[in-house]
Formats: C-alpha cells, sequence, structure tokens
C-alpha cells in the first residue's frame, strides 16, 4: 500500500506525509479523499489544510441543511415516503420540504419502492440528468435487493444501475427510518472533500452491461437470497436442492 | 386439544367445508337452482356447450369450442343482457394440458353471474377478440396476450402490455416459464437498458410521429436523447 | 395551401365515439381513418410524454399525448412499469404465504386486499368463518375504505393546487395508521388475515380507539368539505370535465365511485352482498353527470357511509373465536403446541407444508375503495394455487383514460387521471 514504494509508482498516496513504519497519514479530516492526479496550482493542491477544511466544513454545512430531494416513488415505500413528508414525522425540519420532481434541482434521490426492468432506464436517466454533487438513498427492502421480489421482471437492488449511498432496510420503512437513512447521508456529507471534484467522475458505465457493475459481480449479487424462491409448487417439504445458479438455468 | 389430534390424521385432505346451517353460508352444491342462462345457452347452441359445472357452491361455469366462442359471447351479450365484462384471463394447468380462457360475466339488469371458459391447445393458441363486445377487453385480451402467448384475432391492437415491447424471453406466467426468467440477470439488465426508440412507442406512436414529421429520440436512453426535441420527460427539467 | 394525406389506424371503435347508445358492432378489423394535415403546419399537433416518473400520475404511469394546442387529441396510455409479477409468485406460495402479497398491490387499501384473499379462498374451500371474524373484517374493510379515500382526496387537491387538504387528510391517516399498527403491527403491509380467520384478535381497546377516530375524522371531513365542495376553482376544474356516459362506462368494464358516478347503481356490497352486508343500514352515492365533481361527490359521500357502517359494526361485534375451529386450517393454541406432541407435529405440518386445498377454484369480488376488486383462486388439491389472478379495478379504469380526455385540454388530463383513483400497484401487479 504505502510501504516505502519506490518514486514513480502508481501509489495514490504518494506525497503523503509518512509515520515511522511508512503507512500514509492522512490529515485533515477522516474520509477525506486524497485526490491522485489533481493537477491544481491552487490552495486545494495536494494535502488539506486548515482553509480548506474550514470551506469544507462550511459548504457541507450549506448542502447538508438544504438537500432538495428527489422522491422517485414507485410502489408502497412512496406511501411512506410522503407521511414522512407529512405533518407527523415533518422532513421540513431538515430542510428538505421542498421536494423537487424535476432532476435538475435535485441533491438526493430517494429512490422508493420496487424498480422493474422496464422502470431501469427511467431510473437510469433520472440520476444522469442530476447535476453532482448527489446522494442516493435506496428506500426499502425492493430498491435494495429486490426484496421479496425475485422474479423475471425486477431490477435486484438498483445498485446494479445507479451508486447508491444509503440503504434504508424495512418494507416499508418506518418513516424513522428514513430519517435515519437520511442522516446518514448527511453524516457522510459532512465528512466529505466538498471542494474536490475527482470523485463524482470516479465510477464509468461498462459497455457490456450499461451499468456501473461487470456481467459476473451483476449475477453473483443478483444471485437468491435464502430458500422461498427457490420453491417448487410441489409441497415445501420435499428438497429444492441446491440454490439456483445461473449456470442451471435452462437456455 | 383432542380435535387437534383427530385434526393430524386428516391433513393431508384439506378442510371440511363447514355446515351450512348458518346464515350467510354458501348453499351446497346441488340444491340450487339451475342457471337460466345455461338453459337458454343449450336450447340455443346445443351441443357447442361442452360442459357446465357448478364450483364453490354458486359458481356457473360452461365450457364452450374456441371456433364458437365469439357467436356465443355476442348471444350471452345481447340475449341474455351481460353487459358487463368482469374479467377475461387465462389459466395454465401446466404438464401439456389445455390452456383455458375465462370470461367472468355479470349483467347489471339481470344480476347473474356466469363464467364461460374456452380451452386451447397448446399448439393452437388463438381465439377470435371480444374487443368490440365489450372495451373492456382491450386491455384484457392485451394482458392474456403477454402472459400466456394467446393470439386474439381481430384485436386492433394486441401488444404487450405488462412486460417491455421488446421482452424477447417468453410468455411469463406460463408454467414452462422460470420464475426469475430466462436470462442471466447482467443480460437482463443490459437489455433493459439498452432498449431502443421502437421498444417504447406502440406502432400507432411512431406512425404518428412520422406524420407530423417528429423525430422520436428515445427518451430514456442518455447517449441517444437530445436534450431540446422531444416533449421531455414529464415537461420537467 | 397543399393539404398532405396521412393515413394511419386508429384504436377506437367507430360504433362508440358517437358517445351515445351501443350499436351492435359487427366483427370486422378497424379501418385505418385518414386524417389531412396541412403541409406548412406539420407541427401543429405535438407528441408530449408524460411519465412514468411524473409527480402527478399517482405512480408510474406513462402517457403519450398527441396535442394540438392543449387540446388532447389522443392519448395512448403504458403501464407495465412497476409489473412485478404478482400472480407468478403466489404459485410458488402457500396459501397463507400469499397473504403478505396483497398487501403490496394495493398499498393504499392493505386490508381490504387481505380480506378479499381470504375470502376467495374461503369459498373455494367451503369454509365459514365464525361470526366475530365476519364483523372484524367488515370493520377492516370498511376502515381501509376510509383509509383510501383520504388518500385519493390528498393526492386529487395537491395535484388541483389545494395542498391544505393534503395535510388535513395525511393527520387523519396517520391515526389509521395507529389502528392498523395496533392491529397487526405494520403500518402499510398488514398481512392480517389467514385462511380461517385472522392473524389474531382485537387487542384491548382496539375498538374504542377506532370510535375515538370515528368521533374526530367526521368535522375534518366537514371541514374539507367546506374547502372544497363550494369552491368555485374546484367547480370550475370538475364540473364537466372528464365525462363518460353511463353505457359507455358499463362496457368498459369501469367499477366503484368511477362507475356510480355515471348514474349506474352497482355497488358489489349491495348486488352480491357478503358477511352480512345486507343487514347493515347505509347509502350507496349514486351520481347523475359522470364528470370528476360527481366522482368527489360519490367518494366523500362514502366515507361517510363507511363511518355509519363502522359505528354499526362496532355495536354488533359479537364475542366467541376469531379463527375457524378446524384444525386442517387454523394452528393449534401455543400452550398445546408447546405442550402436547400431536399438536406440536400438527403445528409442525401446517406450517411446513401449508394447508390443503381442495380441487376447485372460485372467482370472488369485494368492493374495494377503487372499484370491484375479483380474485380468481384455482386449486389442484395442492398446498400452493395453481392461478391466483387479480382483477385489480384500476386496470380496467384507466384503460378508460383515453376515452374521457380526448378532446379535452391538457391540464384535465391530470384531473381526470386523479379522480379515477388509480394505484400502480393494482394495474402492473
Amino acid at each position: 500500500m504505502g510501504l516505502n514504494s519506490p518514486s514513480g509508482s502508481m501509489d495514490p498516496q504518494e506525497g503523503q506525509p509518512r509515520n515511522a513504519e511508512g503507512l500514509a497519514v492522512h490529515q485533515g479530516l477522516p474520509g477525506a479523499v486524497q485526490p491522485a492526479t489533481l493537477q491544481q496550482n491552487n490552495i486545494f493542491d495536494g494535502q488539506p489544510g486548515f482553509m480548506t477544511t474550514r470551506l469544507d466544513a462550511v459548504v457541507n454545512w450549506a448542502r447538508i441543511n438544504s438537500l432538495w430531494p428527489m422522491p422517485f416513488g414507485t410502489a408502497c415505500c412512496a406511501i411512506e415516503m410522503m407521511a414522512t413528508a407529512a405533518t407527523r414525522y415533518d422532513l421540513a425540519r431538515f430542510g428538505m420540504e421542498r421536494m423537487s420532481f424535476s432532476p435538475r434541482q435535485a441533491d438526493l434521490l430517494i429512490c422508493a419502492g420496487r424498480v422493474s426492468y422496464k422502470m431501469a432506464p427511467v431510473l437510469k436517466r433520472i440520476w444522469e440528468q442530476m447535476p453532482s454533487p448527489k446522494w442516493a438513498i435506496s428506500m426499502g427492502a425492493c430498491a435494495s435487493t429486490g426484496g421479496v421480489f425475485d422474479v423475471y421482471s425486477m431490477v435486484q437492488g438498483i445498485d446494479t444501475i445507479i451508486p447508491v449511498d444509503v440503504y434504508v432496510p424495512g418494507c416499508p420503512p418506518r418513516p424513522e427510518s428514513l430519517m435515519y437513512g437520511i442522516l446518514l447521508i448527511q453524516e457522510k456529507i459532512r465528512n466529505s472533500a466538498a471542494t474536490s471534484d475527482d470523485e463524482w467522475n470516479a465510477v464509468d458505465q461498462l459497455p457490456e452491461t450499461g451499468s456501473y457493475l461487470p456481467r459476473e459481480v451483476l449475477d453473483r449479487v443478483t444471485l437468491p437470497f435464502g430458500n422461498s424462491t427457490n420453491q417448487n409448487r410441489s409441497s415445501g417439504l420435499v428438497s429444492t436442492g441446491a440454490v439456483v445458479r445461473v449456470s442451471d438455468r435452462r437456455p | 386439544m383432542s380435535d387437534f389430534k383427530k385434526g393430524l390424521e386428516g391433513l393431508d385432505q384439506g378442510p371440511r367445508p363447514s355446515e351450512s346451517e348458518a346464515p350467510g353460508a354458501p348453499p351446497q352444491a346441488g340444491d340450487l337452482p339451475p342457471h337460466p342462462s345455461v338453459d337458454a345457452l343449450r336450447e340455443e347452441f346445443g351441443e357447442a356447450v361442452l360442459r357446465h359445472e357448478l364450483v364453490a357452491g354458486d359458481e356457473h361455469i360452461v365450457y364452450v369450442p374456441a371456433e364458437r366462442s365469439l357467436e356465443i359471447l355476442t348471444w350471452l351479450r345481447d340475449a341474455q343482457r351481460y353487459d358487463f365484462l368482469q374479467d377475461l384471463t387465462a389459466v395454465d394447468y401446466g404438464g401439456g394440458r389445455s390452456l383455458q380462457v375465462v370470461y367472468q360475466l355479470w349483467g347489471t339488469a339481470t344480476r347473474l353471474n356466469l363464467r364461460v371458459k374456452v380451452e386451447l391447445p397448446l399448439d393452437a393458441l388463438e381465439m377470435d377478440t371480444v374487443y368490440f363486445l365489450w372495451r373492456a377487453a382491450d386491455w384484457l385480451e392485451r394482458e392474456v396476450y403477454d402472459m400466456f402467448g394467446v393470439v386474439f384475432r381481430g384485436h386492433p391492437d394486441l401488444r404487450r402490455i405488462l412486460m417491455p415491447y421488446n421482452y424477447a424471453e417468453g410468455h411469463p406466467l406460463r408454467k414452462d416459464f422460470p420464475l426469475r426468467g430466462r436470462f442471466s440477470r447482467a443480460e437482463q439488465t443490459r437489455r433493459a437498458l439498452s432498449m431502443k426508440t421502437e421498444d417504447h412507442y406502440s406502432p400507432q406512436e411512431l406512425e404518428m410521429a412520422q406524420a407530423l414529421g417528429q423525430t422520436m429520440p428515445d427518451p430514456f436512453n442518455s447517449d441517444q436523447t437530445e436534450q431540446n426535441q422531444f416533449g421531455g420527460m414529464g415537461g420537467a427539467g | 395551401m397543399a393539404l398532405r394525406r396521412v393515413v394511419y389506424n386508429v384504436t377506437r371503435n367507430p360504433e362508440l365515439a358517437s358517445g351515445g347508445s351501443l350499436v351492435h358492432a359487427p366483427v370486422v378489423p378497424v379501418q385505418g381513418e385518414a386524417r389531412e394535415v396541412h403541409e406548412d403546419v406539420s407541427g401543429e399537433h405535438m407528441l408530449i410524454n408524460i411519465g412514468p416518473q411524473h409527480p402527478a400520475t399517482h405512480g408510474v404511469l406513462r402517457l403519450v399525448l398527441e396535442l394540438d394546442g392543449e387540446t388532447v387529441v389522443r392519448c395512448i396510455p403504458h403501464i407495465g412499469y412497476l409489473h412485478s409479477s404478482f400472480e407468478k409468485l403466489g404459485e410458488y406460495r402457500d396459501w397463507n404465504q400469499v397473504v403478505p402479497l396483497t398487501d403490496r398491490m394495493d398499498y393504499l387499501a392493505p386490508l381490504i386486499y387481505n380480506c378479499a384473499y381470504a375470502m376467495a379462498v374461503e369459498k373455494m374451500m367451503g369454509i365459514t368463518v365464525t361470526e366475530r371474524c365476519k364483523v372484524v373484517r367488515v370493520m377492516c374493510m370498511e376502515l381501509d375504505r376510509i383509509f383510501s379515500h383520504l388518500l385519493w382526496l390528498g393526492t386529487t387537491g395537491i395535484d388541483l393546487g389545494a395542498f391544505t387538504v393534503f395535510l388535513y387528510t395525511f393527520q387523519q391517516r396517520e391515526k389509521i395508521y395507529d389502528l392498523h399498527e395496533n392491529l397487526t403491527g405494520a403500518r402499510i403491509t398488514t398481512s392480517s388475515t389467514r385462511i380461517g380467520g385472522m392473524m389474531a384478535d382485537l387487542p384491548a381497546g382496539w375498538v374504542d380507539q377506532l370510535d375515538q377516530f370515528l368521533t374526530g375524522f367526521l368535522p375534518v371531513l366537514d371541514e374539507v368539505d367546506t374547502l372544497l365542495t363550494n369552491n368555485a376553482i374546484w367547480i370550475g376544474r370538475t364540473q364537466d370535465v372528464g365525462t363518460i356516459s353511463a353505457e359507455d362506462a358499463i362496457n368498459f368494464g369501469l367499477s366503484g365511485p368511477n362507475l356510480r358516478a355515471s348514474g349506474v347503481s352497482y355497488d358489489v356490497r349491495r348486488d352480491r352482498p357478503y358477511y352480512d352486508y345486507e343487514t347493515y343500514d347505509f347509502d350507496v352515492p349514486v351520481g347523475e353527470h359522470g364528470d370528476i365533481y360527481d366522482r368527489y361527490l360519490c367518494r366523500m359521500e362514502e366515507m361517510r357511509q363507511s363511518v355509519r357502517i363502522l359505528r354499526q359494526a362496532i355495536q354488533r361485534l359479537p364475542g366467541g373465536p376469531i379463527n375457524v375451529d378446524d384444525p386442517r386450517v387454523i394452528l393449534p393454541p401455543k400452550t398445546a403446541a408447546m405442550n402436547d406432541m400431536e399438536s406440536m407435529i400438527h403445528h409442525f405440518k401446517v406450517v411446513m407444508e401449508g394447508v390443503r386445498a381442495p380441487v376447485g377454484e372460485s372467482w370472488f369480488s369485494v368492493e374495494s375503495s377503487k372499484g370491484e376488486l375479483g380474485m380468481y383462486v384455482v386449486s389442484d388439491g395442492g398446498s400452493k394455487p395453481v392461478r391466483w389472478r387479480v382483477r385489480g379495478p384500476s386496470f380496467i379504469n384507466i384503460a378508460a383514460l383515453p376515452h374521457m380526455i380526448e378532446g379535452a385540454l391538457l391540464s384535465d388530463v391530470i384531473a381526470v387521471n386523479a379522480s379515477l383513483d388509480i394505484v400502480l400497484g393494482e394495474i402492473d401487479r
């Protein structure tokens, strides 16, 4: 990693101050990303210093307290999201009462509900239309992993389509859970380096799948979880055999 | 507690139907007056009425052949006044058995229910449409086509309704279709994310666009859309 | 100005287009209809795509509209963006395991779906539930009718610009969420019925809580009434908009308040009563004009009638067991299952193998808040359905949308869509 690597290597932590063992030591806020190839001659060069971390803190504070969510509500979770925005579990106290239905003016995509393969290009398009910085919450079991619906038409987790920051489990998650997820996003933003822009352009889509994951990884992460969907039509006591693998599928 | 011990022996047979002393219980088969429409149907069409069954206490089912289904259903709508098509669906029993297309009818004036079933062999899944009898059949028949592959002759717009228009894995509700689909998840994702314009629009819309001189770019795929050309997604952004 | 002759197919049956009574249509394919378009104003009509992600489509519905200025010339709806194949999933589940699936279809009135499914399967199996269970299920269904209509009221209000109504109705809905949670443990996905009864009996104090809710609810409904019913803007946007005649409504298969607003008095609770509905004292509101305003009035009145039914149900709630006394369907009581070997084996078998149903089928419908909800269950003697079909009323109601809005303005599209009270989970299943 950072152990006495020869100069001219591809070590992303080159140029960092190192401690006695030769391990790179981060300075500044924990979780601050050090861009490897930032070629700017300004105060943001190299290690984070006092000015950049104070600026980060101010910018992040502004971002956290005025997140404009894009409610991408499809099914039952959308109703719980509406309930979170309503009077009892008020989202306005987080600065989020301005639900932006236009992706162009939103920071936070809350994908609430199950997403089918027919809807997947729509979700991807909405995500791409959002200007960075942007974050995504996958609300509910169906958006996170496919939930109850391990079937031919459902996306097994929207993280196969778009990059997700926070997963909120539940079916549907209670409004308190969604609010906790939002607080986690706020925590993530608070700890991010607002002034470096490389992380937003870091991930590219793959031509082979169109999503952010290669084929083998996609097939592996979408393997069925547990036994229930592998039940065949006979009595539940009959052994259903091993977990269905991609190679078991009939052509 | 001893009931449960006795019940254990009967588990394989399923529940016993309740004794029908209680009011509101469904009447048992046999003590029900015969269905007036079934009698009239038998009079009118004779041997075209293949079978008549009574299920669930009071539900009458009539089996008719596929060639005469439109004629019989037309007669039922006009002469017997079944003006409300409650449901149109199909049942695949699996194992190579015939597919059953099920029509559930209700007469708002006569207040009678009737179920009409048509059995189609799996290699001849075609029958006449009832689109012009009940407009409710428009989308119902499209759904049966999408899920089972039954082609309704004469339907003006028979295309998939629930699955994407370019869906290539088959007809999902058939018993030989696996629950998780025929392609791997990666392939399904790839196909979903690479749908073209023709996959999002019906033939009417493409013709309309052509007639109006409007090009229709794919609104859902990033690399093919020009921002201002189309109406945009809901006019937003 | 040269005219260009354009021929394209229309999807409408010419006989119905006249808007009058139905003519017996001969069986011919629909002819292509010629339209003449001015050549240099070929861009006069515009194709607009609404959805599937749109705040006012009430879910993932996509409408492609051909507009002439602001007037809708043609509308083609596209659905399927939420297709979760409930019906195929149901074939892999035991009879009781299907109940949690029913919540997720109409997530605005989950108890109605739970009850409808259990009633269909019980009809197929020939089981009659106990008197207490009947009254409890009636209470659940009427409560969820109010629940669903409140959401409809709130979202329709917001679509047409009345934001306050949304907040009022959601405040009342939170009280119903509390009732759901006390009864079943979950706010939305209740899964409270089982074959032969309910998951559990009413908790202590639930009936009093329901009574309190009903007392507090009617004044709020009156307040929303004062806000909307005689409001000039509301009337202007909803009267004579989205009209459908009675014959067309029957032919399109509309049901629920959409059908009754057009003057057809068809309510499953009246025409094929179940669970002693004929002994309850309630009215079924029927409209006249078939426009949005009549649908609004029908639903408002239905909420009041539901309150009436609920009060009667609370009065007549009998004691006794909530589950039917059939060991082949119902699990043994926990004390027996823990202490007695045979009961434990019985519990194990019912849970692991599932309830066996006799060979048969049943098509059963209830009056859901959206319309006539039908459940068709087919059994081949096993513990899983051969076919579980849901006749979702919204699926058939939304098919009539093009008929209602062709010729109307773009802003009316949203109003009509809202007035149909659709839920996409039920449409796409």
